[in-house]
């Protein structure tokens, strides 16, 4: 219904995005995603005739775009933009009614057509109860469905979307994501919306449109972003972001590992807590021995911490084990995680035994009771707060430690 | 939600159903009330056509009635042409003269004054040649800012180029003011400071006629400025010719200016104020019902202002700008405070 054949974007003479072929079907969701200033917004406003095309030809219908009246384009396309709209008195009900615009008379005046084709977006978009609002009044989430409901009440085919989600909170976001979602599949319309939130476009568009570095490119299963590893060279996250497949969700990467340095015993989710807590507070630690593919292992890899880990559904083998015995060597503190062990992680007892041995200061992380008190230095944590108070305790003596160290070198 | 509407709608019919009442009741009171008073039955007759060559009648009939109808009439238009600029340039402070036409018309008058003599382009003590001076500039200015704004895209640059028009013009006429003689000055003053006392019949019909062609355009414009209220973008996905609707807002509202700044010279604040009482009192930003009430309001502002500027230090004619800036500026103030009129 919507197709571009080798259409130019840009404002004035520089081109922006170039050659975007475009096949757009009834009932798709197509999500944009790209950096800022990749030309989502240029390539929206183009679609939606707002600005023209620098070359190139855009059908509707298999019309070129160009060529129809103002009227017959905005029967089939309606448009939310970013820009926030300031309409005085006017009620929600009213602003849709501006929606109606090519189908009422000369004076605006409404049939019973109109006002029923009004409530019905309205209500589509959960916005009824708004209806005698004033818009000015709204929330920011209750204005964006009544401006959807507004291009709805043109009765387009095809929606298009400027950063829907942009000034909303994560709930507003993840709401008018699936609104939209649902609103292609109950109206059969085309939606394209440009979004920065690829984690939930990868999650609920039939399709992503990628701009990048003046190319489009489309992905007809959002999915295959993700395994191309295009994400991350999309955002160009420059270390300080890692892009996590396994959960598509965006990682911070924190480097300001000290001295302190920690092992962690963990496997099977126990640990993963524990990792953000240690990154988060800037500790230096490694962990294992994990399998790979285990969340743990997963989430440790976000955090960027160094890791000893064993191949999928192998027992831990005597030569991950001596890597990871010889971290737990370099260690100030051992953390034990209690993770569930069966015969593939066995070894990992035998790390906790070696810790003992060593006389490494021992974190139990247990948050059911079960676990026995052990002696000395050793301490059992039950939340993941105790973890940290202890934690902090223990830094601070090691430093003091240190110190006395450094002082009695002085003196000698 | 249909409760609602109607609601909105029975309120703004209200409001007119009371304010349409009031005019004929300022227009007796106007032509009885001067220096010469008349009794009301009397004033009744003359406005029927009644009073044959009696003083009374003769005075309502050549001087009160058409300066009354003239004030009605250019308060109607100022009223439609400040609410139009109001949405247009999305600013509440907006008002006829933010487009320049009333500087262009100062300084044209300024020209016929100061300088008609030395260029022999006319008397500049004949008050006809002061008119189409003044008609001259308006159009002027007017036509310059018609045509900037078929070819300007940015609405804020329109208004900033009305705004410059403004000092410009005005920049030229305080040097025409500054060389010129004394009895002159006084004469330009007296023009440029704005009343309808000079009101004649054949004004006011040229008045009305303009007015009722501006104010039936203007019905057809408040479609389009509903939609334009959410933005020129969203205007034009609506389908709407931008550049129609700018060179139709910028045309009607300096027509309307133009006709009565050549009237009576500048009449300020009518045209700020109305739109914003209107709105105050349909509690409605829907041009269809703002438009319409904005001309009745402002007409019945600037009549009332209009005899109290003959009749407050009489015999003496104040400026009118002086009486609704005084009335005006308060009310401005405090509609604004208690919000929601932008």
């Amino acid at each position: 219904m919507l197709s571009t054949d080798r259409v130019s974007v840009g404002y004035g003479h520089r081109v922006v995005l170039k050659d975007v072929s475009l096949e757009i079907k009834p009932g798709e969701f197509i999500g944009v995603v790209g950096p800022n200033a990749s030309g989502k917004s240029t390539l929206l406003k183009t679609l939606a005739r707002l600005l023209k095309p620098l070359g190139g030809v855009i059908y509707i219908d298999g019309k070129d775009m160009s060529k129809m009246t103002g009227q017959e384009v905005a029967r089939r396309i309606g448009v939310v933009l970013t820009e926030r709209i300031q309409p005085g008195l006017l009620s929600s009900f009213e602003i849709v009614a501006i929606g109606r615009y090519q189908y009422t008379d000369p004076f605006g005046r409404l049939t019973a057509r109109d006002r029923m084709v009004i409530e019905d977006s309205l209500r589509s978009t959960g916005a009824l109860s708004l209806s005698d609002r004033r818009f000015s009044e709204l929330s920011d989430g209750e204005k964006q469905r009544v401006m959807i409901a507004r291009a709805l009440a043109q009765e387009p085919s095809i929606l298009i979307l400027d950063e829907p989600t942009t000034h909303l909170d994560a709930k507003g976001r993840v709401e008018i994501m699936l609104l939209l979602r649902k609103l292609s599949r109950d109206k059969r319309i085309a939606i394209i919306a440009s979004t920065h939130d690829v984690e939930l476009a990868i999650r609920l568009c039939d399709k992503l449109i990628v701009c990048n570095e003046g190319a489009v490119k489309v992905y007809d299963v959002p999915e295959q972003l993700v395994e191309e590893g295009g994400v991350e060279e999309l955002y160009g996250f420059n270390g300080e972001l890692t892009f996590c497949k396994e959960t598509l969700v965006a990682e911070p990467v924190i480097r300001d590992g000290g001295d302190f340095r920690i092992f962690v015993i963990a496997g099977g989710g126990s640990g993963l807590l524990v990792y953000r807590l240690l990154s988060r507070l800037g500790y230096c630690f490694a962990t294992g021995v994990l399998h790979k593919g285990d969340i743990d292992y997963t989430v440790a890899r976000s955090v960027g911490a160094r890791i000893i880990a064993e191949e999928p559904f192998r027992e831990i083998s005597e030569e991950s084990f001596s890597e990871a015995l010889k971290k737990l060597q370099e260690a100030n503190l051992l953390i034990y995680t209690s993770p569930p062990i069966g015969r593939l992680n066995q070894r990992n007892l035998d790390l906790l035994s070696a810790g003992h041995a060593l006389g490494l200061p021992i974190i139990y992380y247990a948050l059911d009771n079960h676990i026995d008190n052990h002696l000395g230095d050793n301490r059992i944590v039950h939340s993941i707060s105790m973890l940290r108070d202890v934690l902090e305790e223990h830094k601070r003596k090691s430093l003091d430690k240190i110190k006395e160290g450094l002082s009695i070198l002085k003196t000698e | 939600m249909e409760m609602a509407n109607n609601f909105f709608r029975h309120r703004s019919i209200f409001w007119m159903a009371l304010l349409l009442p009031i005019i004929p009741l300022i227009v007796l009171l106007s032509i009885s009330i001067g220096s010469v008073s008349v009794p009301l039955e009397k004033s009744i007759t003359a406005l029927m056509g009644l009073g044959g060559q009696d003083v009374s009648a003769i005075i309502i009939n050549t001087i009160r009635l058409p300066r009354v109808l003239a004030a009605l009439a250019g308060g109607a238009a100022l009223g439609i042409s400040g609410a139009i600029l109001q949405i247009f340039f999305r600013n509440p402070i907006a008002d006829p003269y933010v487009i320049g036409v009333s500087s262009g018309s100062a300084l044209f008058i300024a020209f016929a004054v100061f300088m008609g003599t030395s260029l022999g382009i006319g008397n500049p003590f004949n008050p006809y040649t002061l008119y189409l001076a003044g008609f001259i500039g308006a159009l002027t200015v007017s036509l310059f800012m018609i045509f900037a704004s078929g070819i300007i895209r940015g609405i804020t640059t329109l208004l900033i180029i009305g705004v410059a028009i403004s000092y410009l013009a005005s920049a030229l006429t305080s040097i025409l003011q500054v060389i010129s003689d004394i009895e002159r000055l006084h004469i330009f003053i007296f023009w440029v400071m704005g009343s309808f006392s000079g009101a004649k019949w054949i004004f006011v019909n040229f008045l009305i006629i303009a007015l009722i062609a501006g104010f039936v355009f203007s019905l057809v414009l408040a479609k389009p400025l509903n939609a334009f209220m959410l933005s020129e973008n969203y205007a034009q996905s609506m389908g709407i010719n931008i550049r129609v609707v700018k060179v139709g807002t910028i045309a009607l509202a300096s027509f309307l200016t133009s006709v009565v700044t050549v009237v009576a010279g500048p009449v300020g604040f009518i045209g700020l104020v109305a739109p914003h009482i209107s709105r105050y009192l349909s509690s409605s930003s829907d041009n269809r019902v703002v438009l319409p009430l904005s001309a009745i309001v402002g007409s019945i502002i600037t009549a009332i202002a209009d005899l109290a500027a003959r009749t407050l230090m009489m015999p003496r004619d104040l400026p009118i700008t002086a009486i609704t800036a005084i009335f005006g500026a308060p009310l401005v103030i405090i509609l604004l405070l208690r919000g929601g009129t932008t």
